[in-house]
């Protein structure tokens, strides 16, 4: 101790400077030793044995100590250590077992000075004492160590670990008598130098090899080991037992450990392959490396701390053929890179945060975290109490939730549920379409329901609350319907699809070509909204005649043609269900229907008819002959393209589906190919599936419709014979009874059909899950313990 | 509108990726503690733990989810170099009895020599494909040729985006007119000013993924991007984290005015910048439908952004990550004068109303 003391205050003096350097030695290096001026280091490998001095700006060459002619074995050095107070003295260990030891103060150009053949193999550490002149330590691959008093010509004493090879030997800084050893089995033993017999404590480390120690500067009774299995430990070795304190989790396995000088809880390690960085870790932060050199381009073989009371300098050798100063200030900070949040959008609109606690914690009273663990007080007692430390991280996760009333996502839901796509009439489609929505309080997408409707429909068939419903807001056709809905729906706050009017552009350019005398209809509507820029031309100036007018005709008509539209419509809504449901037929049929618009047929037929004729109805003699028949599917095509792009491809799907044929060929069969498999995509995250089903059976897509056709095989056992079904039918080809009788209920099943892939049982799925509630066995009586995923 | 629910995650570290499930019943997070944990929700919305699990050897930077088509399949990328596919295994055990789910380790993606900083699945409609990127700059797109296996997966690509690499995005577009597109940010820190967001798109005649644009503008560290669902969509909307939060569309030119085989062209509009984290942007992620971007901050806020039919994004509300309510929350420099007018709804919400749940 007073040795010790007095050789730190001889050191203490000198003021280091330098900066992170490199220089390129001749060949890989295998260990790196510092000599105790801080000013020299050595560098040994197989091909190298050389002294550098450390100069401000470079590593200058300062002695080549492999000389002679015939290279020798004894020259191809595992490991090199410098003495720490004696200039002069160095000691390595050779591949062939042999220990070395160099005196620079030699005058000849041969500097070797002894000679210590007593290893049989490979001497893979030397170690000498860290006060004593004359006292050097060697492990070797042969499991042997030796402990040499460099006055003799031989060892002192052999100590043998009575296990696998030696990795590591290094003596103690503090305690004058006892050196650690680190063995290929795991363990690590400490020995008392006076007994050779047997090792005062032994403890199992690692799991696999333990490559290297290191003991801790000033605290006596810490140990570091690193092992194969990538991890670095530190080991309280005073009590009787030696105790785990800290644990380092590293990316590959350890080669050298060394701890920092003045930093009591950190630790600087290298790999012995594929990672080739050296890390400087805190032990109390485990898993992630306080700082990081990336210098080297191969595995890294030797570190050093260039002084022993100053914490900046680190040395290193490597495979690459260099040899490398760091500075501490100029290494990586991966902590600092490190993102210290995780952000996810959940499905149901919830936010999923997490972040780190300080970044999250107000200054006024945070509890401490401790309160929200599960185990407070183990966790309390990894903290260091006299020692507060910055470093050490934690996240608070926390998931927003979206109040289950009303906001959030939940309207897609409903709507995808209860809007009815097929199976009725155009008109009631389109009028339940937009109760749904207006319900859910989506006014712009029940009013492009509603507008639908009289586009392609009787407008006799409007209920009254929907007509006042639009026509309440000075609209009298479905033009001006569309045009307002795009601004009014801009108000903020009225939820989901406030998006923006990207088509309002579109639209205007189609409908500024109508343009004759505007009449600006809804505009005081739009002033509550920001829309409130938009030119006055906007709207549709087409509609000659004034509202009034038009508001009137309705009624006029809905009399006139009631009896005609509405009662055989009414009548027979079965027969529609199965007529409607192809896109084709559901067209004629529609039209043969109502005989008013029959007539029409002949000569618009190629051309969607039903677009125009709904107008027609309302004010034939304005429409008929000015516009061209397709004039509303640009409109319609346009609209579906407006919501697409704003994100609610479920009305883009839902209008597509509901107007089938009408507009179909308007819109490029790729746009509709994706707005399917995305409605679809997102129906399936809804767990949508009866929804999902639906719009692939309706989707008029080839592309769409075949997802349904994928893997539809399904393979059945027959229930009495247990041999597989050989597709012929229900009844089983060998035994010749019918094979889906239901084992509850002894019936034929038809429809959902469950059975066991273990006794091939099975029957209704009502039946099985009633009957499972209460056994476990085989509703058949067979015995086996059948199981239903 | 929200309410908070925090959560005892009990990691030993940072926290450094959350992400939900397909159908957003599930959820995975990852931390510097080199482990995993799966949360499920319960019936009564509920989050608890169904697994956790040693992933890595160094921290684990991400987490992300397989579609359900092909399994209850995660993927993890680590400071380790590695990247990582998991597979839950279904079946009676001890650990179902305790509510414990099992996570199999089905393979190993060892190609980087760095850290593996993000790790994506590419879309559905693409097939099992995975792209991982990585602190050396490359990007490496892998396919499970057999998607029943798991354990197989091949090399399909490498892209040199010569810039560290520190977050990867796929095109989630199904459409058959957008090919494959992946965009590529950079945390690059070194001074030189390059453009840090790079995008490269798939070529069907090379069969190779070629660079088809470099949004120049953006020329700070990037530290996540995401594209937007697309939903049925023909343009493509990019978010990116970097010292501030922009948002881009990307309308593909017309096939017809460029030359074909040839990369797509595209034109690249920024149609919003917001300063208003104050600080460095960690994480954008969107909603489901694309209308709504969250962003999260060096401020400990996430914040939502929403655009109005002029296409004029706005902030619609601030979270604090503790769940307490945001003081000050009109912040300089912001462009928007009705942000204050939703702020109260959301703090009102938040005041007393975060609940604090341990996991059991």
């Amino acid at each position: 101790m007073e040795k010790m003391s007095r050789v730190t205050t001889a050191l203490g003096g000198s003021v280091l400077t330098g900066r992170t350097m490199h220089c390129h030695l001749d060949a890989p290096a295998n260990a790196i030793s510092v000599c105790r001026d801080a000013a020299q280091v050595v560098v040994a490998g197989r091909s190298i044995f050389k002294v550098y001095a450390i100069e401000e700006e470079q590593f200058v060459e300062k002695l080549n100590l492999r000389v002679g002619r015939k290279p020798s074995l004894n020259l191809s050095c595992a490991d090199v250590v410098w003495h720490q107070m004696d200039e002069n003295l160095l000691a390595t260990a050779a591949t062939n077992g042999v220990v070395v030891t160099w005196n620079l103060g030699r005058p000849s150009r041969n500097k070797q000075d002894q000679l210590f053949t007593e290893h049989k193999r490979t001497v893979n550490k030397v170690s000498f004492h860290p006060t004593e002149a004359h006292m050097l330590l060697s492990g070797s691959q042969d499991g042997f160590m030796k402990c040499f008093d460099l006055r003799r010509k031989d060892s002192v004493s052999t100590f043998s670990g009575q296990s696998e090879s030696v990795r590591d030997v290094q003596f103690s800084v503090r305690d004058y008598f006892t050196f650690a050893s680190t063995f290929e089995n795991g363990n690590v033993q400490l020995w008392d130098i006076r007994r050779p017999d047997r090792c005062e404590k032994m403890f199992t480390a690692h799991n696999g090899p333990v490559f290297c120690c290191d003991w801790h500067p000033e605290d006596r009774g810490w140990l570091a080991t690193g092992g194969r299995d990538k991890m670095v430990k530190v080991w309280d070795v005073t009590t009787p037992r030696a105790r785990e304190v800290h644990c380092v989790q590293t990316i590959a396995s350890v080669a050298r450990v060394k701890w920092r000088p003045e930093c009591r809880h950190h630790l600087a390690t290298c790999s012995m392959m594929v990672d080739h960085n050296i890390y400087v870790w805190d032990v109390r932060r485990p898993f992630v490396p306080a700082a990081m050199f990336e210098e080297h381009r191969d595995v890294t073989t030797g570190i050093a701390w260039r002084h022993p009371h100053d914490p900046s300098f680190l040395l290193s050798g490597s495979k690459d053929s260099t040899l490398c100063q760091h500075l501490f200030r100029d290494a990586s900070q991966p902590v600092e890179r490190a993102n210290p949040e995780g952000l996810c959008y959940g499905l149901f609109g919830d936010l999923a945060f997490a972040a780190k606690e300080s970044l999250v914690t107000t200054e006024l009273g945070r509890k401490p975290y401790a309160g929200d663990r599960r185990h407070p007080i183990f966790f309390k007692r990894k903290l260091d109490p006299a020692e507060p430390f910055a470093g050490l991280a934690s996240s608070a996760l926390s998931i927003f939730e979206t109040e289950t009333s009303g906001s959030g996502i939940s309207w897609f839901v409903d709507t995808a549920q209860r809007y009815a796509l097929a199976g009725r009439p155009l008109a009631e489609l389109c009028d339940h379409n937009a109760k749904v929505a207006r319900e859910l309080g989506r006014n712009q997408v029940a009013q492009t329901w509603t507008m639908l409707r009289i586009i392609y429909c009787s407008p006799g068939l409007v209920p009254s609350t929907n007509l006042n419903h639009s026509v309440g807001r000075g609209s009298s056709c479905g033009l001006q319907l569309m045009s307002s809905f795009n601004l009014k729906e801009m108000a903020p706050g009225l939820g989901n699809e406030t998006w923006l009017d990207r088509s309002k552009g579109d639209t205007r350019s189609d409908t500024v070509l109508l343009d004759s005398s505007a009449t600006l209809i809804t505009n005081e509507d739009n002033e509550e909204t920001e829309g409130s820029d938009v030119p006055a031309d906007y709207l549709l100036g087409d509609v000659e005649g004034d509202e009034e007018e038009l508001y009137l005709l309705d009624p006029e008509h809905t009399h006139t043609d009631e009896p005609e539209y509405v009662l055989p419509q009414e009548a027979f809504p079965l027969r529609h269900e199965i007529v409607d449901t192809p896109p084709g037929p559901e067209h004629l049929q529609d039209k043969a229907d109502s005989p008013h618009v029959s007539g029409n047929e002949a000569d618009t037929a190629s051309l969607a008819p039903v677009d125009s004729f709904s107008l027609i109805s309302v004010s034939h003699a304005l429409y008929d002959n000015r516009l061209p028949p397709d004039f509303f599917s640009t409109l319609v095509r346009d609209m579906l393209h407006f919501y697409a792009e704003q994100g609610d491809v479920q009305m883009a799907v839902s209008v597509l589906i509901v107007l089938g044929e009408r507009v179909r060929k308007d819109i490029d069969e790729q746009a509709q190919e994706h707005w399917y498999t995305s409605y679809i995509d997102l129906l399936q995250r809804f767990r949508l599936w009866n929804v999902s089903n639906q719009v692939v059976k309706l989707s008029t897509s080839r592309a769409i419709s075949c997802l349904n056709q994928a893997s539809t095989s399904l393979h059945v056992n027959c229930s009495h014979c247990k041999r597989p079904m050989s597709g012929r039918g229900w009844v089983c080809g060998r035994c010749h009874r019918c094979a889906s009788m239901c084992a509850v209920c002894h019936h034929v099943v038809k429809g959902l059909f469950v059975w066991c892939q273990g006794c091939s049982h099975g029957g209704h799925l009502q039946h099985i899950m009633k009957w499972l509630e209460g056994s476990s066995h085989c509703p058949a009586g067979c015995g086996h313990l059948c199981e239903y995923s | 509108m929200f309410v908070a629910r925090s959560i005892a995650a009990d990691h030993k570290d940072l926290i450094h990726d959350v992400s939900f499930d397909f159908h957003g019943r599930r959820m995975a997070t990852c931390s510097s503690d080199q482990s995993v944990k799966v949360w499920d929700k319960s019936e009564n919305g509920d989050w608890h733990c169904t697994a956790s699990w040693k992933t890595h050897s160094g921290s684990v930077w991400r987490v992300t989810w397989a579609h359900p088509e092909f399994g209850q399949v995660l993927a993890s990328c680590s400071f380790d170099r590695t990247a990582a596919v998991w597979e839950e295994i279904v079946g009676e055990s001890n650990d179902k009895l305790r509510g414990q789910s099992h996570w199999v380790k089905r393979t190993t993606l060892v190609d980087s020599r760095t850290s593996v900083t993000d790790v994506k699945f590419a879309p559905k409609h693409m097939g099992l494909m995975l792209a991982t990127c990585s602190a050396d700059g490359i990007v490496r797109i892998y396919e499970a040729p057999d998607v029943m296996n798991l354990s197989q997966w091949s090399l399909q690509h490498e892209i040199s985006c010569k810039l560290s690499c520190s977050c990867i995005s796929w095109n989630p577009s199904s459409s058959r007119a957008h090919s494959p597109m992946i965009a590529v940010g950079s945390d690059d820190s070194s001074p030189n000013a390059m453009a840090k967001v790079q995008i490269f798109e798939y070529n069907e005649n090379t069969r190779k993924y070629v660079k088809a644009e470099t949004l120049m503008t953006v020329t700070d560290p990037v530290h996540d991007i995401a594209f937007a669902p697309n939903l049925g969509r023909s343009f493509h909307i990019l978010a990116v984290a970097t010292k501030d939060v922009r948002i881009f569309t990307l309308k593909p030119v017309r096939k017809e005015l460029t030359s074909s085989g040839g990369p797509t062209k595209f034109d690249i509009h920024i149609v919003a910048q917001f300063d208003n984290h104050n600080s460095q942007v960690w994480r954008v992620s969107w909603n489901i439908t694309g209308t709504v971007l969250a962003s999260s901050g060096d401020d400990g806020c996430v914040r939502l952004w929403k655009a109005n039919y002029m296409d004029n994004w706005k902030c619609t509300g601030i979270l604090k990550g503790n769940g307490s309510p945001v003081n000050g929350n009109s912040q300089p420099g912001n462009s928007n004068p009705s942000l204050g007018s939703n702020i109260p709804n959301l703090q009102n919400s938040l005041n007393g109303s975060s609940i604090s749940r341990k996991h059991s």
